[in-house]
Order: C-alpha cells, then structure tokens, then sequence
C-alpha cells in the first residue's frame, strides 16, 4: 500500500485556501490540512472541506458528442472538432462569440481569448466577471487604476475599521470572515451593508446598516456628507493623492440626510455611527462584492464607495482601499488575460495601439481594433457561439429569454465537465479535464498567482481546455500561433506579453507557498501585495473622486408585484451548483432551493414554513420552499442562485449597468403566492 | 527489557551526520525494515526539504529512512488519523510509527475504539516540549529573530528558550516565555501540555540527559519495545551506553520543568474562562460557537472521532441541515463524545475555520473529568475511558436515558 500527501489548493471560491490530497493507486480517497499555507493555515470551509468529490460524480462527460437527429451521439475527438471546423469557418467575426469561464485557468483563458482575436477575427470574447465584478474595471479604473482586490488577504487583519459591503461574508468567504474576527479581537470595528440580517450581520458585524435593496450610493452619499460635515475627511491625503474633491464636496453639500433615511430604510443615527467610525479609523479596509454590483447602478455604487475611501484616506496601505471580492477560483485571472470585449491580455483596452502591440508579439495581422459584444449581447446576437466551463441558462438574468435567443442560434458548442443546463441546449458537447486532472496556475482575490498540479489522470477523454482550443486552431490552420506542448509553455507566452505576470515563473510557483501576487515585474521582484503605496494607478497617480447621483432600482414593486426580490449565495453551494449539487454532503445540507420570507409576509399570503411557493416576476415563474425567518424585513425575498429546479435567474430582470453592462440581479418586484 | 534505559547513537556515520540526536531512532527503524520486523514505517518528512511542511510518508525501503532523520518542529501533522483513515487501522500489515506524545496518545485511544490495531505497531515516541504552526513560526523568526525563516536549518526548544539554528551554523535565541506572551511561539495546546516523554509507546526516545552529546535518552517501555531494541543493539545497528546517575537526574529535572511550565499555562488559560461568571458563560461560549461556519473541520482531525455514520451529519436529523450557524448542540454533542478522551493534540483549534478555542475548551473539560474519573486518556491500553465504561447499574438509574 501506499500513500501520497499532494498539495494543491481549493477549486472552489477566490481565497484561495491550500489543502493537501490524499492519494492512492491513482484516486483521490481524502484531504487533510495543509498548515503551511498562508491564506487558510489548515482550515478549509464547508465547500473546500469536500473539494474533490464532484471530479468523481457519475455523470462526468468523458466523450465528445455531437448532436444528430435531436439526440447526443458520443464521437471521437475528431469528428468532434472537424464538424466544429466546418461551422466555424461559415462564421463571420460578427457572427461569433465566445464565452470563457472564472473556473479556466490563466492558460485556458489566454489561449481562448487569442482563439477568439486571431482565429475568427473579433473581440466578442468575454467571461462570467462580467455578471458580477465588470463594475470594478468601470468604476476603479478611472478612480484609482486597476479593478482589482488593492489589499493582500492577510493584510486585512491590520485594519481597525473593516467596512464588509454588500458580501455575506460568513458564507460567501468564510476564511476571510476569520481575518475580519481576528482583527476585531485586537478591537477593530465592522461595518455590513446587506438587506438581509444574515449570520454575517448577526456575528461579525458591530454596525448593521440594513438597507433596502438597491440605495447603496444614497447610503453612502449619506455617510460622506456626515464625514464633511464632521470634518473628519483625511485633508492631507486629498491634498496630495486624489483630484476632483471640490466637485464632489459642491454635490455632497446638496444631499439631504432625512431624504436619504427615507431611500435607504436606515436610520440617521447609524448611518453617522458608521460614517464616524470608517472615517476615523486608522486603517478602514473596504471588502465589496455583488450586493452593490449587481445592479444597473453597479458602477456608480462601486464609484461611490471608492470616493469613501478616498475621502478618509483608507487607500494605499496595507490592510485598507476598496477591494473587489472577486468569487471565482479564476475570477481575476480570466480578466488578465483578456477575456474581455473591451480589453486584450493584461487589461490592455481594445484600439489600433493595443492590436499592433499585439500583432508584433503573436506574429499575425489584422487583430481587431473595435471592442467586441458584451457576454449578455453575446448570447441574443451570435449565431455561433462556443461557451466553456459557465451556464448562462443559470447564470444571467431572465432565463427564458435567453433560451429562446439560443435555441435559435446556428450552432452552439459547449466544453465543460458536466452535462448543465446550457449543454443541453448544445450542437456539440466537448469533455474537459478539470482542476486536478492537469497543470495550470489561477489568480486568486487578492491578485495571488498559484499553480495547481495534475494530480490523477483526467477520466475517459476529457482533456484540458486550452489543448482542446489550440487543437481546434490548428484544425483552422493556426498551428503555429498555436503550437503549446504544455500549459507551462502558454505562461512563457502570458509572462513575454502580460507584464504583470513579467516576474512569475512556474518554477517560482512551485517553491513559493502561497504563490506569488502580481504585479510581479522581474524574477527577482516579491510581488506585490498592497497596491498604490505611493502613487495610484491612473495617468496623473492621483486618486479620482466621482460624483455618483443615487438613482432608484430599475423595477420596484407595485400592486401586481409587491415584494421586492434579492438573490445570492448559501455557503454549502457554489455559483450554478454544477460542482456542489454533485457533492452529497453539501446536498445533505442544502438539498433544494428556497425563498426566505419574513414571517409578517407569510402570514399575509398564508405561507407555512416548507410550503411549496410560486414566485413570479414579470419574466418567469419560478417554485421553491418557503423558509420563513426574519433574515429578510418584510416586504423583501430572497433566493439563493444554485438551483436549476428553482432557477433564480427565471425572475431577474436584464437592466443593464451601461458602463459594465452587469445585470441587475439583486432586487426586482415578485409575487409569492402558495402552489395549489 | 521493559524499563531499560540507555544513551544509543547510530553506528552509521552518515545518520548520525543527518539526524539531530545520533540518529537511534533512524538506525532502529531501519533495522526494523531490514528485519522485516515491520512492512513499513510511517514517519513525517519535510516535503521538498520545507521545514515548515510536514507530511506523513509510508516507507518501505530501508534506504529512504534517512530522509526522514531530524526533528520538526514547525509542524504538526495528524498521525493517528493518517492510520485510522487511509492505513486500515494498520489492520493488514505491520507499521512502525514515528511521533509525539500526542500523536502516541491519540493513536491508544483508537486501539481502545477497535479503530487501530495495536499488535500490528511498533510504537517509536519521540520527546516533545511543544511545536509550532508553520505560519506563526515563521513569523516568529522574521519579526522576533530578524531572520529569512528559509535561512533556518535547525529549531530546538530548551530550558524555557527557543533556539534557532542557522545555514551559517550559527544560532539564535529567544526566551520562550516572552514570545509566547506576544501570541508568538508554540502552539497553544503544546504550551500546556505535560506530557512530555511519550512513555506509552514502545520505546520513547529524546535528548534530555544526552548532555550535548550526538546521542539520544532511549527508554524502553514495552516487552515488544524491548524485543526490537535489544535485537537492533546485537545486530549492530545501534551503539549503546548505561546512562549515568547524572544523565537520569538531568533528564528527569528537564521533564519537570517543561511539566510546572505545562501546568502554569494551563492556569493561565483555564483561569479566565472559569472564572466567567455563570450568567454569563453560556453566552460567552455561544458567541464563540456562532462564527461556525459548519465545515466539520474538529471533528474529522479528532483522533478521538471515529463513527463511520456521525450522528453531526446533516442526514441524520439531529442538527437542522443547512443552517448558519448551527446550533450550538453541533459543539456540544461532538465534544461530550470525546472530551473524556482529549489528548490535547490540538488538532481541531488548529483547523477550525472559526478560529474558535475548540482544543482549549475540550481539554478543561477533560480535566474537570480526570478529577472524578482520573482516568488518563492515550496512557494505557488497557484503561478503559468513562464514556465506555457506563455499568449497567448506572445506565438504569432514574433520568439517565441513552438512546443510542
């Protein structure tokens, strides 16, 4: 007998925590604590506590196949890629669209993006960041230089005032919630912003400001005009890092505390206790995620809150800034590398000077100049669309519309591990060797380049995502664009044009626990844990303030549909619950989906705790339990995302933020009524 | 024979190069693989040569034994659930196993719950005045020694101080007691703990009493320990020496000392939360208890914890599925199922999501008992723990009602 302890670190959320595999004649059969690692120091959640059993569940694709008088045929690798071929060739670069994932890897994006830019001619290749984190590129560009998390995660146990906006973080990013009680127990204060009195708001927060859904940035307008009027705005830091303070203080000076109570639902007295403490903090870190991002305002509450931080100085050190809690094991670096319409590998934004910079490093011609469609345009305008590792009939808002646009659509190919909903729907399905299957590096939250290794074999004929688009490219007659014998080789070619990954080597990789954060300009440079210790990221190194005027959710309610409906994350499940609906002690805890309803509510509608209820929107009707609490006030709902039985994205409304083009997922008007 | 002791070294030159104390502990496991006395050992090993990062490894090829020499001390790795969870319970081959104290301890409290069987182990205990998590280790020597923690090649805990070892052979020292008052330092579960020299198993090994000589303090604690030892002296493999009157008083006093230390961290962990006033305790622990977030993380390192169907699953219709945090009889249950048993590991503080004082709280509970049933958990093998020691007289008393 024998047994090997392998590292490799979680698959599941953007911590990413280390956890050791156990392995035996070639199976994963446990996992223990790996102690060493910086981020989790042993401890795994729920979720990375059963990381691996997914890879094992039955239903794992292991065959190409193609569809052929309306039924899945498995077929060899051939015959799938040369019918992929065929199709793909009737394309135009309008035609087509591609959509990459948060759960590739840094190669797989790379190599999907250059597919996209130098195969079928377009900029129309885009990820799931763009769902939920495509406000902090709109917002914190032009405000501080980069969308990405400013602080290192351990770094957040240095500050003394932890503003957690809009992110549950007891469920969504529980080994960050440790730093966040770590540094309450040397006496930090924390500040929640969420509709709901979740466990986080119940245990980790001092200051619960439970808003209304959707009246971030009058919260937080609110909380400024109380920080001018008290004085307590960092004047020597507007002095010397940020611009345009006298426009923002002309708009602040306008706003009306009494109206902003009213928009809000919180009352003055907090919002000053909240404002007060952020302000005078030394060090105020603010943690953020969709709770302010998905919404068609997305951007300017993710301005808003950067305009906090610049207001009271809480940026460019460690432990503090306005940090994007990105939720994806590659939510970051499917980013960097260019998975986006609007911007080539290494945040490089589409344009004449960009194409050529690139047409030098790929050796091609021709690379497009215009930016491409955004993921949603994508799925209602492209007729040939290939998606990898994402579930849009889960994942974007108002489900059945998007069905109808696909069902349409000339041809659809989808590369994944498991049958989802979206693969359903495919003209070809391709099986993909997933997280431990083979080697790659991801990036984490806080810019944290690590690399997993290939640990057990990949089953049947599932093989890694970017050896299956660079077989493709050569199939369309890129060989040499495309020729990788390794995912080590694609990094060589990231590092030789992203210059942020310029210092990362999978060697440095394979001997720095914890990995290495970028940017990492040189072999011998650390990396870079805080950003903008001297100067912030933009043209003039200033930091900018942004004037955000509060606009109203896009739907409220109304006679015909009175509550309001919020959605997000339970901690026993994951995104579009591919992976942990397969995993059975997670379904052994959460089995099904669900809507809380205040117990004021329900007893209006004559809903009973378990019932089973109908929830309808102007775009779909969705059922699912009814689990009666006071998490939610009355008059608001909430549904988690993970379940295609009762799929939250049926009800959500496609109001778009014009900037990021992020869905307003997180309030729409429903009613509830019992099922008969 | 048992209760023999000695000062041993390896008469192989290149371990007592390689290993800290003479190497004794190499040279007799080799000779166990070489005797076929054992089909493997089970040891802990520097993963890429990291001394922060230990992992257990299965060796049977004599020659591999020597990766395996040196003292780690930055980390800690779960031996005893290592058997119980992916070695059968040593159930079909005979494993010598290398470890602490603690790990000794946990893995007598499996045989006594038919988890691992005994007669299948040679068990090799190494003294322990206590080791350190790797990330706060490695804090300690950057923030506290001002030194790279990969520049360290050696770390000794000795006399109330912590002594670092560097590339250069040079070597630093820190009183131990003021790092571990700035959360530096040990583990907390180590700084109380007395039990030091791991007389439960075979044969417990150590350098108190060697006098700075390559040699360690072996004492033989076991017929079976002795067969091994004795046979490995007259094959060669292990040079041995009487130690003197000195040597025994030396080691004794040392093992004192580190014990009243154990003793006054206990005091000083244990005093504040018993010292919480009544009214308030439950709330006290409750807020502790409500950071849960659920991941089962105690209980699958307790070596204590063995049921295949836990009745904490959430199918099992004790604890409400999916909910956050869960009640506080999630705690309660699991730590009334092993706090009679608590060898205070540590092992579930050290995983705990929560950063709760899970190992803290277990192990004065497990202290409260000792005073009724003073019964010493991981000690004897033949000792049975209070929880499975119910008569039936007691199980029929009026209000006493087991449903399992």
């Amino acid at each position: 007998m024998d047994i090997n302890y392998v590292p490799t670190i979680c698959p599941y959320c953007s911590c990413g925590c280390g956890m050791y595999l156990v392995i035996r004649d070639g199976m994963i059969i446990g996992q223990e604590p790996w102690k060493e690692h910086p981020v989790n120091e042993g401890a795994n959640c729920p979720k990375g506590k059963n990381a691996y059993q997914y890879i094992y569940s039955e239903d794992r694709l292991k065959m190409p196949l193609v569809r052929k008088n309306g039924a899945f045929q498995e077929v060899s690798w051939g015959e799938a890629l040369d019918l992929i071929v065929t199709q793909l060739r009737e394309a135009t670069p309008e035609d087509f669209g591609f959509i990459a994932s948060c759960r590739n890897s840094n190669e797989d994006a790379y190599v999907m993006q250059k597919f996209t830019r130098v195969v079928m001619g377009t900029n129309s290749v885009e990820y799931c960041g763009r769902l939920c984190h495509s406000p902090a590129a709109a917002a914190l560009i032009p405000a501080m230089g980069s969308g990405a998390m400013q602080t290192s995660q351990p770094e957040i146990e240095l500050a003394d005032c932890i503003f957690v906006a809009g992110v549950n973080l007891q469920e969504t990013f529980p080994l960050i919630a440790r730093r966040v009680s770590r540094a309450k127990a040397k006496g930090a204060k924390v500040i929640y912003t969420d509709p709901r009195n979740t466990a986080t708001a119940r245990y980790l927060a001092d200051i619960h400001l439970q808003l209304k859904s959707g009246t971030d940035a009058a919260l937080i307008n609110a909380m400024m005009s109380i920080i001018l009027a008290e004085g307590l705005e960092n004047k020597d830091f507007i002095a010397s890092r940020a611009a345009g303070f006298d426009e923002l203080r002309n708009f602040l000076s306008k706003v009306d505390l009494k109206q902003a109570e009213e928009i809000t639902g919180v009352p003055l007295e907090k919002m000053r206790e909240a404002a007060i403490t952020y302000a005078k903090a030394e060090r105020g870190c603010i943690l953020y995620d969709q709770g302010i991002s998905q919404h068609y305002v997305g951007t300017d509450n993710v301005r808003d809150h950067a305009n906090l931080a610049l207001l009271c100085g809480h940026a460019g050190k460690p432990g503090s800034g306005i940090n994007s809690m990105r939720g994806q094991i590659n939510g970051e670096g499917s980013g960097d590398m260019g998975c986006l319409c609007v911007f080539y590998p290494g945040f490089k934004r589409v344009g004449e000077e960009t194409a050529k910079f690139f047409e030098e490093a790929w050796g091609v011609a021709n690379l497009p100049t215009k930016p491409g469609l955004t993921y949603i345009d994508m799925l209602y305008k492209c007729p040939y669309l290939y998606i990898v590792g994402g579930d849009p009939m889960m994942a974007v808002p108002d489900v059945n519309n998007v069905k109808k646009a696909l069902e349409k659509a000339n041809f659809l190919v989808v590369q994944d591990i498991f049958p989802t909903e979206i693969a359903k729907l495919a003209h070809v399905v391709l099986p993909a060797a997933t997280w431990v299957e083979r080697e790659a590096t991801h990036t984490w939250i806080d810019r944290r380049v690590q690399k997993v290794n290939r640990v057990v074999e990949p089953p049947g004929e599932t093989k890694p995502d970017w050896w299956i688009i660079c077989q493709l490219a050569e199939k369309m007659g890129y060989k040499d664009k495309f020729d990788f014998a390794s995912a080590g080789e694609i990094f060589e070619e990231i590092r030789s044009c992203v210059p942020q990954y310029k210092g990362i080597t999978y060697d440095r990789l394979e001997n720095k626990v914890g990995g290495i954060h970028w940017p990492c300009p040189s072999e011998d440079h650390p990396g870079t844990p805080t950003m903008f210790l001297q100067k912030f990221n933009t043209p003039d190194g200033l930091g900018h303030f942004q004037v955000v005027e509060f606009k109203p959710p896009a739907e409220v309610p109304d006679d015909q549909y009175p509550y309001v409906l919020t959605t997000g994350r339970s901690i026993f499940h994951y995104h579009t619950g591919a992976m942990t609906r397969r995993t059975p002690r997670l379904v052994d805890e959460v089995p099904r989906g669900f809507v809380q309803v205040n117990p004021e509510d329900a007893s209006k509608e004559g809903v009973k705790d378990r019932d089973t209820v109908v929830l309808e929107t102007r775009r779909g009707s969705i059922e699912a339990e009814a689990r009666i609490t006071d998490e939610v006030r009355p008059g608001l709902l909430f549904i988690p995302i993970h379940f295609p039985d009762s799929c939250a994205n049926a009800l959500t409304i496609s109001a778009l933020d014009p900037s990021a083009k992020c869905a307003e997922t997180k309030v729409c008007a429903v009613k509830i009524e019992v099922k008969r | 024979m048992k209760g023999d002791m000695y000062l041993a070294w390896s008469s192989d030159d290149e371990v007592v190069k390689r290993a800290d104390s003479g190497g004794v502990i190499t040279s007799l496991l080799k000779f166990a693989l070489d005797s076929k006395r054992v089909d493997a050992v089970l040891a802990v090993k520097a993963r890429d040569g990291n001394r922060y990062d230990g992992i257990p490894v299965l060796i049977s090829d004599p020659e591999e034994m020597i990766d395996t020499a040196g003292a780690l001390h930055c980390v800690s790795v779960n031996i005893p659930r290592c058997i119980k969870e992916y070695l059968n319970g040593a159930s079909d081959m005979k494993l010598a196993v290398v470890g602490k104290p603690c790990d000794m301890r946990g893995i007598i409290e499996l045989v006594k719950r038919e988890q691992i069987n005994l007669d299948n182990l040679l068990l090799v205990g190494v003294n322990c005045s206590g080791t350190l998590s790797p990330v706060v280790a490695k804090e300690t020597i950057l923030k506290e020694f001002g030194v790279d923690p990969l520049d360290v090649v050696g770390e000794e805990i000795e006399d109330g101080s912590l002594i670092i070892t560097l590339k250069d052979g040079t070597t630093k020292t820190k009183d131990l007691k003021e790092l571990e008052e700035k959360d530096y330092g040990r583990r907390e579960n180590c700084r109380r703990c007395e039990v030091k020299i791991p007389t439960m198993a075979d044969i417990a090994c150590g350098k108190w009493g060697v006098n700075s000589r390559k040699a360690s303090f072996v004492e033989v604690c076991s017929d079976k320990g002795a067969q091994v030892f004795d046979e490995a002296v007259r094959a060669g493999y292990i040079n041995v020496e009487p130690p003197n009157h000195k040597a025994i008083e030396e080691r004794k006093r040392k093992e004192q000392e580190a014990i009243e230390s154990a003793l006054q961290w206990q005091e000083t962990e244990f005093a504040p939360l018993k010292n919480i006033a009544v009214e308030e305790k439950f709330d006290y622990w409750q807020r502790q208890f409500s950071r849960c977030v659920k991941c089962y993380g105690c209980r699958d390192a307790c070596p204590i914890c063995y049921c295949k169907d836990c009745i904490l699953e959430a199918d099992r219709g004790a604890i409400e599925p999916g909910e956050l945090p869960p009640t506080i009889m999630f705690h309660l249950i699991r730590i009334a199922h092993v706090m009679d048993s608590c060898v205070n590991c540590g092992q579930c503080q050290d995983v705990c999501s929560a950063g709760i004082p899970l190992a803290r709280l277990t192990f004065m509970l497990n202290k409260e008992l000792f005073d009724i049933f003073k019964y010493e958990p991981g000690m004897d093998v033949e000792s049975r723990p209070p929880l499975r020691s119910v008569t039936d007289k007691e199980l029929t008393m009026p209000g006493v009602e087991l449903s399992f």
